[in-house]
């Protein structure tokens, strides 16, 4: 956990956590495993609210607990890892792939499910279905079964997988069995990986009837209540204990194929690119996420998964896989003649590329003024150096090693420009210099120097950058509503004055006077401060966009 | 080496005679500037209807999760000196804690030392109490729940909603005093008095607010 990360994990917890959980999480993401009292002594946060951070921590899958690496009796160590955190930057995707996908059923599940980390499927039925209901004409509501078919499909395709079970969780329990077999209790309080419980992806049946239901502000519905009151029996459903959650890297791969099929789609055509998406779906749920390539997948297959509405007759299928297989790219490969052909996709070789192309493309960043992240950009090539800064990163990383003179001439830049760029590039730590001496005392005037650059080395830092970036995007934010915070709360207010007062319906006069209230300058002040805000969430969305390239290019090459 | 004097940096060769000086960069004199002047102007962010509507989704997030009970609020800070309204403030911060027990859904999954145990001491209101679910608690609450029950119909209340259904397996109310309380969401019964919860303000809110509907003439 870099410097840079645990900065941005702690802005993130305290926008969406509170500023409790962010001193906690932070304290925690610094020194590692660390048990509740140690954490108490050195926050200085009292022992309830401790407590209670670290419940919404594990509720969300950023803190792991142990249990105590001294012996059985001893008490469980808490661990925070950056990674939850740092996905909170990419729920709106999330959310927006799934609305794609599923409608706004399915957006409102995984909504759900990422604001609250876990969930029962009958909870989260409810709470959709009312919300659903809410949204919709009086008398109209959302039966329950509608919403529990989207989730058993967003199930079905993986999006959603059941929380592993914790065995360590009952920490007396484990002392009794310590005795007989020591090293079970230790392997027991390790978190399984949520697939290799062999039940990840079933749907629990559950008895739901009913409809989603409306807040009611009638006597009717007071009725009800205090009758329902009475029962008073905690509703069970048939599956408690099974909690279920948003299943990250499913998404993950789900953007990769996306960023693929796009890839296609613009080097060759429409047509291969709706071939390629059909490869990458059949291969959806067979592929692990860490494969550099598909299954091999015969063309037959290919051909009957093929959506009937592009018509795509054999022999044009076949004709594109050969085109796809002879591209100079080489991202989809022949390996065997069963079947009329196997292929494979290589997506190893898909996020390299998508990475290449990445660097040299300009930045995102705000066109304005005494913004504190100006140096820092996503790709910084284009938009700190120029064009020509780029073609030359990109010649190196084509050419690998260099000499300056060379470097001027294959880049077509006159030479004191290039000597420039070149020596500006190196102090950004994007070039690398590599000495090959002829004599041994390494005599300036005997020695080789090469220009090189490296692509693994230059993604990290790169990445580091973009964490930097967007801390430094959030905390302007938070800046300028602090500084406007009194602006916004009497314009809060006026709004809920408004709003009572038109309720009750009140006359247009009452209304203009209370729009008054507001002075045209605080106006307009409101509305340039909503500007910025805009401006400054949006950048971050598209700088977490570049962090997911980045990220998926590093994992997938070490 | 040779060229070093005290403080003097001799090179072997001078920088006119060898005419290097144009090549190097120009000697620095303080620190660079905290926003350095950009030679290339930085690309406007791409619009387009995605990009609204994933901001739109990211301002609703950030909203909703302030609602909900993960975010946690520390106590509000000790007022500098006791009040007579502070008996009766003390049950707003009842109601977080009522929410958190349904946050956290299945205790099971954590591990036994993360339970929150709430206290309420008697009389002065500290703290509310409730602990892990057992026999006693089922009847216990049984006979709160027809108290509570007698108690509404006789009281003919209830236009707002109740809170109180999502009360929750986890929690019993320790009562001292004779009767049992419920956790109403309202003003009226937080604590046995013939007041609205705003008769205990003590002013210091006033002036902050919105002077425009106020029922009563201020002098």
């Amino acid at each position: 956990m870099t410097a840079q990360e645990v900065r941005l994990c702690g802005l993130l917890m305290r926008e969406h956590f509170g500023e409790v959980v962010e001193k906690v999480g932070t304290h925690l993401l610094r020194s590692g495993g660390q048990h509740l009292r140690a954490i108490v002594h050195e926050t200085g946060v009292s022992a309830d609210l401790v407590k209670k951070s670290l419940c919404v921590l594990m509720h969300h899958g950023a803190c792991s607990f142990i249990s105590g690496r001294k012996g059985p009796g001893s008490p469980p160590e808490y661990q925070a890892s950056c990674d939850c955190i740092l996905r909170i930057l990419r729920y709106p995707r999330y959310i927006y792939t799934s609305k794609t996908l599923y409608g706004d059923t399915g957006e409102l599940i995984v909504e759900e499910l990422l604001q609250r980390g876990h969930m029962t499927m009958s909870g989260t039925v409810k709470t959709v279905a009312d919300r659903l209901s809410q949204n919709m004409e009086d008398g109209q509501s959302v039966d329950y079964s509608e919403v529990s078919s989207v989730f058993s499909k967003l199930v079905e395709t993986h999006f959603l997988q059941r929380c592993p079970p914790l065995d360590g969780a009952g920490m007396t329990a484990s002392s009794t069995q310590a005795g007989p077999n020591p090293t079970a209790a230790a392997s027991s309080s390790t978190l399984p990986n949520p697939e290799s419980f062999s039940e990840c992806y079933k749907v629990p049946h559950v008895t739901l009837v009913g409809r989603g239901k409306r807040q009611l502000a009638t006597e009717e519905g007071e009725e009800q209540r205090s009758a329902k009151r009475a029962k008073m029996e905690p509703e069970t459903h048939g599956d408690e204990g099974i909690y279920w959650q948003v299943n990250f890297t499913r998404f993950h791969q789900h953007f990769r194929d996306q960023v693929i099929i796009s890839a296609v789609a613009s080097k060759l055509d429409q047509t291969s690119s709706e071939i390629v998406r059909t490869i990458l779906r059949m291969s959806e749920v067979t592929t692990s996420p860490t494969d550099s390539c598909t299954k091999p997948l015969s063309a037959n297959e290919i051909f009957r998964s093929l959506p009937s509405s592009h018509n795509i007759p054999r022999q044009i299928l076949d004709q594109y896989l050969t085109l796809l297989v002879d591209d100079p790219m080489e991202f989809v490969g022949k390996i065997g003649e069963s079947g009329g052909g196997m292929f494979v996709l290589s997506i190893l070789y898909f996020i390299a590329a998508a990475f290449l192309t990445s660097l040299p493309r300009s930045a995102p960043s705000i066109s304005q003024p005494g913004t504190s992240h100006a140096r820092v950009h996503r790709a910084g090539e284009v938009s700190l150096f120029g064009s020509r800064s780029a073609r030359i990163f990109r010649l190196l990383l084509r050419k690998r090693h260099l000499e300056q003179k060379q470097v001027e001439d294959f880049a077509m830049i006159p030479a004191k420009e290039a000597k420039d760029m070149l020596y500006t590039l190196l102090s950004q730590n994007l070039v690398q210099l590599q000495e090959i001496p002829k004599t041994p005392d390494f005599a300036p005037s005997r020695t080789f120097y090469l220009y090189t650059a490296n692509q693994l080395p230059t993604a990290r830092m790169l990445l580091q950058k973009c964490y930097k970036t967007v801390s430094n995007l959030v905390e302007r934010r938070l800046f300028e509503t602090k500084e406007n915070k009194r602006l916004l709360e009497k314009s809060q207010r006026i709004e809920a004055i408004l709003a009572s007062l038109q309720a009750s319906g009140a006359e247009a006069e009452q209304l203009t006077e209370v729009e008054e209230m507001i002075s045209a300058p605080e106006k307009q002040q409101l509305e340039v401060l909503k500007l910025h805000v805009n401006k400054l969430d949006s950048a971050e969305n598209q700088v977490d966009e570049t962090i997911f390239l980045l990220e998926s290019y590093i994992n997938s090459t070490c | 080496m040779a060229g070093r004097g005290r403080g003097h940096r001799m090179m072997s060769f001078s920088v006119d005679a060898v005419g290097i000086r144009e090549s190097l960069p120009p000697t620095i004199h303080q620190p660079t500037p905290v926003f350095p002047v950009m030679e290339q102007k930085p690309l406007p962010l791409t619009g387009g209807e995605e990009a609204e509507y994933l901001l739109a989704l990211k301002q609703d997030c950030r909203g909703a999760m302030r609602s909900l009970p993960c975010f946690i609020q520390p106590a509000v800070a000790q007022r500098d000196v006791e009040r007579y309204s502070d008996k009766y403030h003390i049950s707003e911060q009842t109601d977080r804690l009522k929410d958190w027990v349904v946050v956290v859904s299945d205790w099971k999954r954590f591990p036994r030392e993360l339970r929150v145990h709430v206290r309420k001491a008697p009389g002065d209101g500290a703290l509310l109490s409730c602990r892990d679910s057992g026999q006693q608690i089922q009847k216990k609450k049984k006979k709160v729940r027809e108290e509570i029950l007698l108690k509404l119909e006789t009281l003919e209340k209830k236009e707002e909603q109740e809170s109180s259904e999502g009360e929750g397996e986890m929690e019993k109310k320790q009562d001292e005093g004779a009767e049992a309380e419920e956790d109403y969401d309202e003003e009226e019964f937080e604590e046995e008095t013939d007041y609205i919860m705003s008769y205990f303000e003590n002013g210091e809110d006033f002036g902050g607010d919105s002077d425009d509907n106020m029922d009563e003439a201020i002098y």
